[in-house]
């Protein structure tokens, strides 16, 4: 991984001597001032819906790509985010017996829901390594769509639940764009620190690295309970800029590929890889796909194999070699590259 | 007796569980690839039958025997072309082009038959009495038939060259290259049987099963279980995993109300994350451990 | 004698069928070298596996420092000072070799959100310190993978010696490095047992470092302890001629 070995002088600087953190805030800065130039409320959710992308991505990225711990149902956290806005901003009296939630309130709940809800989980799961994580989490998405469809009288069941309309796509813009902001900053704060570093580590190896100190029980935890918080919030967020919420909408299986795709695409573990692979996703699907919707998920999953086949280091790695692994390896039966070179 | 029943009814849907899991649990015990397409390649089988069933009228259980060089054909052309490829590199990597073919094939299927249920309704679909119990004739002859198969399957992998072959591969890979053995062919030819076995017993399922495109992740989750029940690669401890998931599946269906059909993957789900918690070599100590230990 | 700073008491381990070991004792003293042989297959990678607490035992207990360590985790015995390298090498092939010297860094007085910023000076120091010492400081910046079958032992023992532990447990430390380089790598070792009081229990197939280096040598065959006693002694032990020779 060259990204490594390019980002970590051979002396330790100050974090803010890092060009690529400059470059990030100065793109910021230019989407916060946007919204002047006065562009259309359609404009303004196209950059919205990126933002989200790139935000689930990078929270994806965190456990399944830094850690290694593949989450075939993150989307888990995103509907839990979902639902806990959806029913504290419509139900809460009848439920939790509080009066009705505003959604700034009921927003900073949908992250802690989230988060507990990893914590449970994850006591449980992360102890599994890799497969049988992977092969839980994807159970517990399955399982959670069918809890949410079942517990009418709290979910509102296939009905769905429908959220008071407080549409300002302005306020949206700059808060996904906030989030998108923390999540994306997080990440690369976290890859430059000794706990990023031992996020590698435990994906590289994770024996090794209980053997060299690190305590990767607390280590999986922490990154795992952090990735269901932000990916709870953009889910909570999520509901009320769409205003109507049902099991069929939030646990969207395109969704649930989409943020893995990106960062498969941009890059497994890089900071930049998942913003990057997002951003060419949604415009993949914008010019192309969308002309296919009925074979979306069918897209999705071929170019998920197709990436992991022949774009192994993501666009990321490939900016890096320059190069791609060559079509004609493709009638080739054996691996194209043997452990000792490669893994 | 409705608990004898009811545990007979298990032990029929049981026997086939054993029998459907095989396949996922040779190639994870020979090659280390958790094959996340397992459902997909069971609900192709199912399709397969469907399709015979409607088009000539063939029965279930012909189309079982008529999918099975087709599927072995599937099996081998992905192995060799795909997942060979990746067979070396870490799990990440593999969990993530299988669940990439599983959701492609699952789409395929969409596409061509659209997401109804469909379903089979043979001649013989009732039940027959013996010595005071309620038999499902269907139920009965596949789980005969998933017992002859897995005791065929045995003779096979003990009795032949490619079977030796494949057993001596799963035990040491670079033993295997050493004494001549072309480890990538022999990969092929395995995912050609496992692939092929899962598709039998998926048309083996279509005369009790709604069909339907995206009725695969609930068998890989069942796999699962089962294989952290029973453990890897070894038959009489995939028959006995899956003897005791259809039992616990079929009892909690019948004693809790409201259950109902949705009981598998939460039942398969809750037993897979309770062994591996207790146990984290599995029930019988048979899991290979997930990373190669030093 | 003093107290032993490592000690295995009665430790039993079957794989499957297999006895890996059975009741083996085994104790070593603060500022030793001992040598741990055996042919194949006779459970000293499996031992060192129980010592460093990577598996369970079925059977006995384990002591550090004085402590009971039977049920800790490795994590928790590489932060009171033990520190192994692996038969297999085990680096992270796909990051720097500097980035695998930073993050065997030390965890004494590491506190929780100490981890929450990048690696310290200090850190970077010994990192390069070790690095030069083992001639291997030119590679700082190749992936780890990219290094041959000898310079990834060196890259491990140097990660090894990054937390500057107390006990040292080598795996087939020195096969694949060069004759000069071991020779070299056995002066550290006799140094930092001299002026740094460090301790070493070490596999080896190589009978000459072993008895050039050892204090003792603890000789393992089918699971159990066949022999003890100082270089000289084991080379002119009857039964174990004959577990190396016979069948």
């Amino acid at each position: 991984m060259r990204a490594a070995t390019a980002t970590s002088a051979s002396a330790p600087v100050s974090l803010f001597r890092r060009w690529d953190i400059w470059a990030w805030v100065g793109l910021i800065l230019l989407a916060a001032l946007y919204p002047l130039s006065d562009p259309t409320t359609a404009r303004l959710l196209v950059a919205t819906q990126i933002f989200v992308l790139i935000t689930l991505a990078s929270n994806w990225n965190l456990i399944g790509g830094m850690t290694g711990y593949v989450d075939f149902g993150h989307l888990t956290f995103f509907g839990i985010g979902a639902y806990t806005v959806g029913i504290l901003m419509t139900r809460s009296k009848e439920i939790v017996f509080a009066p009705q939630l505003s959604f700034w309130q009921a927003w900073v709940f949908s992250g802690l829901a989230a988060m507990v809800f990893a914590l449970l989980l994850g006591a449980a799961t992360l102890r599994l390594r890799g497969p049988y994580f992977s092969i839980a989490m994807l159970a517990t998405l399955l399982a959670m769509r069918e809890i949410v469809r079942l517990l009418t009288p709290i979910t509102g069941g296939g009905g769905g639940l429908d959220l008071p309309p407080e549409l300002n796509r302005i306020e949206e813009y700059y808060l996904s764009l906030g989030l998108m902001t923390l999540s994306v900053g997080l990440m690369w704060w976290i890859r430059n620190t000794e706990f990023g570093l031992s996020l590698l580590a435990i994906r590289e190896d994770e024996v090794g690295a209980e053997m060299r100190g690190i305590n990767t029980t607390l280590h999986k935890t922490t990154a795992f309970a952090l990735s269901a918080f932000l990916t709870g919030l953009v889910g909570g967020f999520w509901a009320w800029q769409n205003t109507y919420i049902d099991p069929d909408v939030v646990f969207f299986e395109p969704r649930n590929l989409e943020m893995i795709i990106a960062v498969v695409l941009g890059g497994l573990g890089t900071v930049w890889g998942p913003p990057l692979g997002a951003v060419v996703l949604y415009g993949l699907r914008e010019f192309f796909w969308n002309r296919f919707l009925f074979a979306h998920l069918l897209g999705l999953g071929l170019m998920l194999i197709f990436v992991v086949l022949f774009l192994p280091g993501g666009l990321i790695g490939l900016m890096q070699k320059g190069r791609a692994i060559p079509l004609h390896e493709l009638l080739r039966p054996r691996p194209a590259v043997s452990q000792e070179e490669e893994a | 007796m409705p608990f004898l029943q009811a545990l007979l009814n298990g032990i029929l849907v049981g026997g086939f569980y054993g029998f459907m899991v095989l396949g996922f649990s040779i190639i994870w015990g020979v090659m280390g690839i958790i094959n996340l397409a397992h459902g997909e390649y069971v609900m192709m089988g199912a399709y397969f039958a469907w399709a015979m069933f409607r088009a000539f009228g063939i029965d279930p259980f012909v189309s079982a025997l008529l999918v099975f060089p087709i599927m072995f054909v599937v099996g081998y052309v992905l192995q060799w072309l795909i997942i060979n490829r990746v067979v070396e590199r870490p799990h990440l990597i593999s969990l993530l082009l299988n669940f990439g073919i599983s959701i492609s094939i699952a789409n395929i299927y969409k596409l061509i038959y659209k997401a109804d249920y469909r379903s089979v309704t043979v001649a013989y679909a009732g039940s027959f009495q013996l010595a005071g119990f309620t038999f499902p004739t269907v139920k009965t002859i596949i789980f005969f038939a998933a017992l002859l198969i897995m005791v065929g399957l045995h003779l096979f992998l003990h009795r032949t060259r490619v079977g030796k072959s494949i057993r001596a591969a799963a035990q040491n890979k670079e033993a295997a290259r050493i004494v001549g053995i072309d480890v990538h062919r022999v990969y092929a030819i395995t995912a050609g049987i496992c692939i092929g076995l899962t598709a039998v017993a998926g048309a083996m399922i279509a005369p009790i099963q709604p069909i339907f495109p995206f009725m695969g992740p609930i068998f890989t989750v069942r796999a699962f279980a089962i294989t952290a029940l029973g453990g890897l690669g070894r038959i009489p401890g995939a028959l006995l995993g899956g003897l005791l998931l259809g039992i616990v599946e079929t009892l909690l269906t019948i004693y809790v109300p409201g259950a109902g059909a949705k009981v598998g993957t939460a039942v398969s789900f809750i037993i897979l994350v309770l062994v591996l918690i207790t146990r984290p070599q599995g029930l019988l100590k048979g899991l290979r451990p997930v990373e190669g230990g030093a | 004698m003093s107290t032993p700073i490592l000690e295995g008491q009665g430790i039993s381990k079957a794989y499957g069928g297999v006895q890996a070991l059975y009741r083996v004792n085994i104790a070593l003293y603060p500022g030793e070298i001992l040598g741990l042989i055996g042919p194949n297959g006779s459970g000293k990678t499996t031992l060192f596996n129980a010592l460093s607490r990577v598996i369970p035992v079925d059977e006995g207990r384990i002591f550090f420092r004085g402590q009971d360590v039977t049920d800790a985790r490795p994590y928790q015995m590489a932060r009171m000072g033990l520190a192994r390298t692996f038969q297999v090498v085990r680096v992270y092939k796909k990051m720097s070799v500097l980035e695998n010297m930073l993050i065997s860094r030390s965890w004494r007085g590491v506190r929780a959100w100490n981890v929450l910023r990048p690696s310290r000076r200090e850190t970077y120091q010994r990192a390069w310190e070790l690095l030069e010492f083992f001639r291997i400081a030119h590679l700082a910046h190749m992936p780890a993978g990219a290094l041959s079958g000898g310079q990834r032992r060196l890259l491990e023992l140097a990660m090894a010696s990054m937390p500057d532990p107390e006990v040292f447990l080598l795996d087939e430390a020195m096969s694949g490095i060069n004759p000069a380089l071991v020779e070299e790598i056995k002066e550290r070792i006799q140094e930092m047992r001299q002026h740094q009081g460090k301790t070493f229990l070490m596999v080896e197939h190589n009978i000459q470092f072993i008895s050039d280096l050892c204090d003792r040598v603890v000789v393992l065959h089918q699971g159990q302890v066949l022999a003890e006693g100082t270089p000289q002694e084991i080379t002119e032990n009857e039964a174990v001629i004959e577990a190396y020779l016979g069948v």
